[in-house]
């Protein structure tokens, strides 16, 4: 049967996951591999004064022990930020942050370089640490090169301060996000061997293109000489859209001792050496009048970077977008803490923004007594504000009306602590998200071969969202196959370049690149039909033709038909390719782009013992063309739950003296459990936006994730009454 | 991690001589808690001596719903006992509370009682701590300690014990049967656990060798009507900030008998005689609830992050003992 796009396919790699079939990067195997086990630093602040790796050295298994000392030099810097930091691993003696790669032991097993490493010993010079956001915040600045963030550092529309002081209503808040840790299943692993001066990498990577430049950067390689693997990743969430230093450290040990080198990171080193989402510290400045139209907006978010790398939480950078405000102010600013760099975390600026901005409309609600939907209802932009263009496929006011009637906003008593159930305090909270939509070149190739089956190429990768089985059936559709008759090759940089896996890029770009590879074999195979004098096509107008039932007919002409099949082997064709080459509009299309959602909370508290329950969260998301309608709703779920854990419990805590992480462990680092989810509704308004791009869809896993903290705030509040303005809002700040 | 010789116990008297003349001998129980310290570096034995499969693997049940407690019993068959369920409710659900499923098939009753803080400064060995290296100081103090203690704790050390299973059995006056150097001794679960002091090094007042081969729960007649309580930061699957295991005695609205301890504010288990005190003879009313939650949390002297403890704990004394009298 032809699968059309939107349909809820199971996943095609779902068997090989639960049955242990699907290779991850750790479970690859080359002959005489050597492991390596990274020395994290003991200070977060100073030099490295001497390192005594003799005992090391003697340990059984052991290769060599690598240090600033005695490392091979790098050919040079690659470019930050996909390079994660601006240092390359064991560059000097310097100490920036705890846990930083101080040595590399190498040896024959993983238990025996394990175990060496914790015999190397360090002599350090400590300096004094700035251990936390709030002792760096008075250093603040706006940094020089903003890295990933796409938003200018400062943003200036009309004259905001003298608009806020003219607003007849006021609001001045602080609010807080802490630093999140990724968490993900898989510890980010990297296995590399040479051949000469080819350098072999299969790598835990979200974007092997991407990555492939850098290494080769660092080795001094024309990138061809690099191949890199990333076959399936386990859980990304950002993590791996970076490459942090040990994705270095692997090709460089394997050259020391001419072996093949796995390196994978330990369960802890997942929380200090692949990044965060980095603290902030954001003051929201509303002006409006009575009755809820916005005057003024000001937004001043400051986030924690590392000491190495100006890298901006770029938590107001969408803050112009969103509603339709005269006169607005923006700004971003970083302040150095004794901490790694933070990396992009799901969804990067927008969620953290998103908490602070969307609680600051509801505190205005309740200040001039309007319900929070009206307020941002009247408020809509419905053109970009910042550009003046009209946005492509916005229906945000779809999602908030279709979620609310989902919810049953209506059964909500305005007034703060007014619904009760026993001992229960019930809260309902709402709040928006946006996220600007972006778009990378992704090429892909699509072979229909004479087996009536075809195979996609594309150096994509599968990080758990469900790109392979969206791709297939968007090549399956395409020419009128069933997707079990869909192949894919992936996460090969030998394979056409994707776009990276990350920044919602797959469904829109990727998936587009599928499209027109599709369409290229599907004109291929028309072409050859209707020039055949055996096709029961022959000589029609290739207009007529479309793909059917694993093969062409006529439009209108149902018994005009063959099989792929038959025709390409009539023609002793094996297969025909199909070229698909997505480059972006950009500036050029004429339209502003982006992602919508609404999101709407039940919370019930016991008023005893304030821990906040998330019963029920309905969520609406535009986001064009739904490819599959039950990955898609994995994948919102997923982004949701993982954004209460931030609304809720997770919290990587610096220690207020020395700066390192309280909670580099699963038992203290605290995501959700599957008790402490309750209903999570999701759904999607809107059709194709054919504006974005050829397939009509637009990205869902970064929306997924804005905009449910504030969400979940803003029901503890009608809850309770207490607005809690810093993240994660735990028991203790609800007594 | 540091190379290890492992070994099996065949029978108890061997398992004591073969840690008694060692000194960098170890017991391991299911290993859920040692393993996890020597991967970090915490505990370093240079040999285990494995005494999960001793013979102290069953549950013995009195007619009265006394227990004898094998110390090989796992977590998860301790909870699931009908004997347990129906006479010590609250001894079951403070085990089921505890951990994950996963952890609970593996942990024993022993290795349960003896497990370490999770003071994140403990588990770190580039911080110092009194705990694991007397004299080089208590971060924690300056640090973070937003989950440590409010009772009982010293200027030395501010830790909490962690274990669910302990603040059940310490409400429900358990003995701990042991084999030691000089053969078998018992004593009262309370007095196993010491306070820091100004020697925070030893959790217990056991010897190394000391093994733990049972521990008995004496039957308690309004033990049915019992209940344990944790308030955590997220629902399942955490320690607790909080928690409060508690059976009561009520008869014509008064008061006659009650056993309370409370878990994750102090330093042990902590056995709340003063609310005991003055909750006998008392109405059975939330008043006086509070009022016995006052007696015993006055003492509390809470450190600059953790002052919500005491409210959360009165509180979920309070909430507790009254759905004790409903119930
Ligand atoms: C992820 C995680 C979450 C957890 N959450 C909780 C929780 O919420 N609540 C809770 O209460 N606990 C929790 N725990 C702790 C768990 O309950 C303990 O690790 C477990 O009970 C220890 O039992 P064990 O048999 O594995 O002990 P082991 O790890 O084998 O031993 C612990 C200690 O006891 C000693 N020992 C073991 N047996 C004996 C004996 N018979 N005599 C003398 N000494 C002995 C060992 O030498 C060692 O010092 C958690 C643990 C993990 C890993
Ligand atoms: S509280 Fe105790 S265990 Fe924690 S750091 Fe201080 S001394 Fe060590």
């Amino acid at each position: 049967m032809t699968v059309a796009i939107g349909e809820p396919v199971r996943r095609v790699e779902a068997r090989d996951k639960v049955t242990g079939g699907a290779r991850y990067t750790e479970d690859v195997r080359a002959a005489d591999t050597a492991y390596a086990a990274l020395v994290g630093s003991a200070i977060s602040a100073g030099r490295v004064r001497s390192i005594d790796a003799r005992q090391a050295e003697r340990a059984p298994g052991v290769l060599t022990v690598i240090t600033h000392t005695n490392r091979p030099d790098f050919a040079a810097q690659p470019p930050t930020p996909y390079t994660a930091e601006g240092r390359m691993p064991l560059a000097d003696d310097r100490i920036h942050y705890a846990g930083q790669y101080i040595a590399v032991v190498v040896a024959e097993t993983q238990e025996q370089a394990d175990h060496a490493a914790t015999l190397v010993q360090a002599d350090y010079q400590r300096t004094s640490p700035v251990p936390t956001l709030d002792a760096a915040l008075p250093a603040a600045y706006i940094p020089r090169q903003n890295g990933l963030v796409r938003f200018p550092s400062e943003y200036r529309r009309g004259h905001a301060e003298t608009a806020l002081a003219a607003s007849p209503v006021r609001l001045e808040q602080e609010y807080r996000t802490a630093t999140l840790s990724h968490a993900p299943m898989e510890p980010s692993s990297t296995l590399a061997y040479w051949e000469g001066d080819r350098l072999t990498i299969y790598d835990s990577s979200q974007a092997v293109h991407t990555h492939r430049a850098l290494v080769a950067t660092a080795f001094g390689l024309p990138e061809d000489r690099v191949r890199m693997i990333s076959s399936f990743v386990g859980g990304g969430f950002g993590n791996k859209s970076f490459a942090w230093p040990h994705v270095f450290i692997a090709p460089m040990a394997a050259r020391v001792v001419r072996r093949p080198v796995r390196v994978t990171i330990s369960r802890k080193q997942v929380f200090t050496g692949t990044g965060h989402m980095a603290a902030t510290v954001q003051a929201v400045r509303l002006g409006a009048d009575r009755e809820g139209r916005l005057r003024a907006l000001i937004h001043d978010s400051t986030n924690q970077t590392s000491f190495i790398d100006d890298r901006q939480e770029g938590a107001a950078g969408t803050t112009p977008y969103m509603y339709a405000i005269p006169d607005v102010y923006a700004r971003m600013r970083v302040a150095k803490v004794s901490t790694g760099t933070g990396g992009a975390m799901r969804t990067p600026g927008d969620s953290a923004g998103a908490f602070a901005l969307e609680s600051a409309l509801d505190e205005l609600a309740y200040k001039i007594g309007m319900d929070p939907v009206e307020l941002r209802r009247r408020n809509h932009a419905d053109t970009d504000p910042v550009s003046g263009r009209p946005w492509s496929g916005k229906r945000l006011l779809a999602c908030y009306e279709q979620a609310a009637e989902r919810f049953g906003w209506d059964r909500r008593k305005a007034e703060p602590g007014s619904m009760r159930d026993g001992d229960d305090l019930v809260g309902y909270g709402m709040a928006g998200g946006q996220r600007m939509e972006h778009q990378s070149r992704a090429r892909a190739t699509v072979h229909l071969s004479d087996e009536g089956t075809a195979v996609i190429r594309s150096s994509t990768v599968e990080i758990g969202g469900g790109g392979l089985t969206t791709l297939s059936q968007v090549a399956a559709e395409g020419l009128g196959l069933p997707v079990g008759a869909v192949t894919f090759e992936h996460g090969d940089t030998d394979l056409p370049a994707s776009s990276p896996t990350f920044g919602s890029l797959t469904s829109g770009s990727a998936g587009s690149a599928v499209r027109l590879a599709a369409q290229d074999a599907l004109r291929a195979a028309i072409e050859l039909a209707v020039g055949d004098r055996r096709s029961p096509l022959h000589g029609a107008d290739p207009d007529d033709v479309v793909a059917h039932e694993s093969g062409l007919r006529l439009r209108d002409r149902p018994d005009r038909a063959e099989s792929y099949r038959e025709l390409l082997r009539r023609n002793r064709v094996n297969s025909l390719r199909g070229d698909g080459d997505f480059q972006p509009a950009g500036e050029t299309a004429g339209y502003a782009m982006a992602t919508f959602g609404a999101h709407f909370t039940e919370v019930r508290i016991n008023r005893h013992l304030p821990r906040v329950r998330v019963v029920r969260h309905v969520a609406a998301f535009s986001i064009g063309r739904v490819l599959n309608a039950r990955t898609a709703r994995n994948q919102a779920q997923g982004g949701i739950i993982m954004r209460l854990g931030a609304a809720l419990m997770e919290s990587q805590r610096p220690d207020p003296v020395s700066g390192r992480f309280i909670s580099p462990a699963l038992t203290d680092y605290h995501v959700p459990v599957n008790a402490d989810i309750g209903e999570v509704d999701v759904l999607f308004v809107g059709e194709p936006d054919t504006n974005a791009n050829p397939l009509g869809a637009r990205g869902l896993g970064e929306i997924s994730a804005v905009g449910i903290c504030a969400s979940v705030a803003n029901a503890v509040y009608h809850a309770t009454g207490r607005r809690v303005r810093s993240l994660p809002i735990t028991p203790d700040k609800l007594l | 991690m540091r190379p290890f010789v492992y070994e099996r116990a065949e029978e108890a008297r061997s398992a004591v001589a073969a840690v008694a003349d060692r000194p960098d001998a170890m017991y391991l129980g299911g290993g859920t808690n040692l393993v996890d310290l020597m991967r970090l570096g915490v505990a370093e034995p240079a040999r285990l001596v494995d005494v999960s499969r001793l013979p102290y693997d069953t549950v013995g049940v009195r007619p009265d719903g006394a227990l004898r407690i094998g110390a090989a019993v796992r977590n998860s068959d301790l909870a699931a006992h009908p004997a347990v369920r129906r006479a010590h409710p609250l001894l079951a659900q403070a085990l089921l509370a505890g951990a994950s499923g996963q952890v609970r098939n593996m942990a024993t009753v022993g290795g349960n009682l003896l497990q370490r803080t999770r003071c994140a400064y403990f588990q770190d060995i580039t911080k110092p701590c009194n705990k694991r290296n007397p004299g080089s100081g208590c971060p924690a103090r300056e640090g973070d300690h937003r989950n440590l203690a409010i009772i009982g704790h010293s200027e030395a050390c501010v830790a909490t014990h962690p274990s669910d299973m302990a603040v059940a059995l310490a409400a429900l006056d358990a003995v701990v049967h042991l084999e030691g150097r000089d053969g078998p001794r018992t004593l009262p679960l309370t007095e196993l656990y010491r306070l820091p002091g100004d020697d925070p090094r030893r959790d217990t007042v056991l010897d190394p060798a000391d093994l733990i081969t049972e521990v008995t729960v004496p039957a308690l007649s309004f033990g049915g009507r019992s209940h344990y309580r944790k308030v955590r930061d997220r629902a399942s699957f955490a320690f607790a900030v909080v928690s409060v295991a508690a059976a009561l005695d009520v008869a014509g609205g008064v008061v006659r008998d009650c056993r309370i301890a409370f878990g994750a504010i102090a330093p042990v288990p902590w056995r709340a005689r003063r609310a005991e005190e003055a909750l006998r003879g008392a109405p059975a009313t939330e008043d006086a609830f509070a009022a016995a939650a006052r007696a015993e949390l006055g003492q509390a002297r809470p450190l600059r992050d953790n002052a919500f403890k005491v409210p959360l704990a009165r509180n979920l004394l309070v909430r507790t003992l009254t759905e004790l009298v409903v119930a």
